[in-house]
């Protein structure tokens, strides 16, 4: 579903992500965990692009989401001048297969593409990345997500709040979004809440309207960015139970958390993100009873 | 000894000059036409160089604040910003000369037109920046949920983050107007006839030959104009604040 395929990301010279795989498939719920600043926010928010990559790639199914990484693909790289360089140099002597395989490693180990590479290569770039692109907002639509500070819109009532990107992407007309949004919130018992601004909302009632917002739009996958970080601890429990009730629905998800008991209880894998690269993936129950990497036993005996 | 009786005679002299002539300014149509003429050229620049400002600070603040994500959008971002830079950073009296002297150095050319023109661009870079700043207050938060529901940057921004800032940019933007009102009394420069040249003249020795009660007659419609303006802000800003809680 999710390919998100050697992640780098970068703020100035914070690197962030360094080198990020990760794959979700359908149907899955992925918990992410790890320390604070690893990475695992950041990571959840490549993969809708609220960050934009410094190198990698994003997958949605099979379309690209994210410009072209030509260290990705290895036809791309033959197609470059320091390739051909390099091969014409050294052709004769290895054998053609291992002269290829040898000089792509040392072009990607010592990064020697540069920013003009030919005429070749530029097109197969382009190519590649025409045939495989998906307009962002397109993919966005089909990728719901949760923020830690709810991020509901502060000039509309909830009803609006609601129906406005499904009305205004023409997912549905005013008619249907109003009908699903009120089936919406008679599911988590707001019903009255329909026509009030979400400043007079609880936080734990916030939190759950933005799942709901993000349901309105049909995604194929959620993405809940530690929801409920932000929360009082006595209404932790309601906005889990709604997670839960989603999971429980089939949703694709995936959730930065740090409610370790949720994600063993809910999740089908548990990430562990640290210093920006996926240290360890596993079911929960392995995860949890038998971590293989030291920093992650070292992070479960803290936290656990 | 003598001296404080000195003072209550001269004093005396002067409130009876005052009187005398706030009197003579208020009924004789002569003043009052003079007045009236000025005020009506003050409105007629404020009003005319407002609207400018307005719509060149939005145009402006929009082409700012819209994402950098297209090679297109560099030309007109970097004209934006040497406009802002350049209008902010040199005296209205000379943006005012340039105008009248330099680019509408023509003959019979209409001055109020000169003038509406320099004081609207002059404008438009403050307005700009007041727009600007308050959009960029709005919590970055409201644009994200925004895109992340899978709408466009252009419509995220108008739809979501413009009408959350403009409550925040009102109280700005009346600021902006008022220095306006007031910042177009240096029309007289160029040797047009607004509310303070009116009282200038009035004030001179071809008239009443003293300053103090046409100033003062003067500096009264000023405040009522920004005072009516003051309201008219305080208004607009109520209505938007109205469906902050309820």
């Amino acid at each position: 579903m999710i390919n998100v395929d050697h992640v780098y990301k970068y703020f100035g010279k914070n690197q962030v992500l360094k080198g990020a795989d990760l794959k979700i498939e359908k149907g899955e719920r992925v918990a992410i965990v790890g320390p604070s600043g690893s990475g695992k926010s950041t990571l959840l928010r490549c993969m809708n692009l609220l960050e934009e990559v410094t190198y990698g790639e994003v997958w949605l199914d099979d379309k690209l989401l994210t410009p072209v990484d030509p260290y990705l693909h290895y036809d791309i790289i033959e197609k470059s001048n320091t390739f051909k360089k390099l091969y014409a140099a050294r052709a004769d002597k290895v054998g053609e297969e291992g002269a290829r395989a040898e000089i792509i490693r040392q072009i990607k180990q010592n990064d020697l593409l540069k920013r003009a590479e030919g005429r070749e290569f530029s097109a197969a770039v382009k190519t590649f990345y025409k045939a495989n692109i998906l307009d962002i907002n397109v993919a966005r639509q089909r990728m719901g997500m949760v923020f830690q500070q709810f991020n509901l819109f502060n000039n509309m009532k909830v009803i609006d709040n609601l129906i406005y990107a499904p009305t205004k992407l023409k997912v549905m007309n005013k008619a249907e979004a109003t009908e699903k949004a009120y089936s919406l919130l008679k599911r988590i018992d707001l019903t009255d809440k329909a026509n009030v601004y979400p400043n007079s909302l609880s936080g734990g009632q916030k939190q759950r309207v933005a799942i709901i917002r993000s349901l309105m739009m049909s995604p194929e996958v959620m993405l809940f960015d530690e929801p409920t970080s932000a929360l009082d601890p006595e209404m932790v429990g309601e906005v889990l139970a709604l997670i839960k009730e989603v999971a429980d629905d089939g949703m694709t998800m995936a959730i930065v958390t740090h409610e370790m008991k949720f994600a063993r209880e809910v999740a089908t894998k548990v990430v562990f993100i640290n210093d920006g690269v996926v240290a360890e993936q596993n079911t929960p129950d392995k995860f949890f009873d038998d971590p293989q990497n030291p920093r992650l036993k070292d992070f479960l005996s803290k936290v656990l | 000894m003598r001296q404080p009786v000195l003072w209550c005679i001269m004093l005396n002299n002067l409130l009876a000059t005052f009187f005398e002539n706030f009197s003579e300014i208020i009924l004789s149509g002569k003043y009052l036409k003079m007045i009236l003429n000025g005020l009506w050229l003050t409105v007629e620049v404020s009003v005319g160089a407002s609207i400018i400002g307005l719509i060149l600070g939005s145009v402006v603040a929009a082409v700012k604040l819209l994402p950098n994500n297209n090679k297109w959008m560099k030309i007109p971002k970097f004209i934006c910003g040497i406009y802002t830079t350049v209008i902010r950073g040199t005296p209205m009296a000379l943006q005012l000369f340039i105008m009248a002297f330099v680019v509408f150095a023509i003959r019979g050319f209409p001055q109020e037109i000169v003038a509406i023109l320099a004081f609207g661009i002059n404008s438009g870079a403050y307005v700009s920046e007041n727009i600007r700043a308050g959009i960029l207050s709005v919590d970055k938060g409201q644009t994200e949920a925004g895109r992340a529901l899978g709408l466009s940057g252009a419509r995220t921004l108008v739809g979501i983050v413009v009408p959350q800032g403009i409550k925040n940019v009102i109280p700005a933007i009346g600021n902006e107007l008022i220095a306006l009102i007031k910042e177009t009394s240096i029309v007289g420069m160029i040797g047009m006839f607004d509310l303070t040249q009116a009282s200038k003249v009035i004030g001179s020795g071809q008239y009443l030959a003293s300053y103090f009660a046409p100033t003062v007659v003067v500096a009264i419609f000023y405040l009522a104009i920004v005072y009516l303006l003051t309201l008219v802000i305080k208004l607009i800003e109520r209505r938007l604040r109205a469906g902050d809680k309820r």
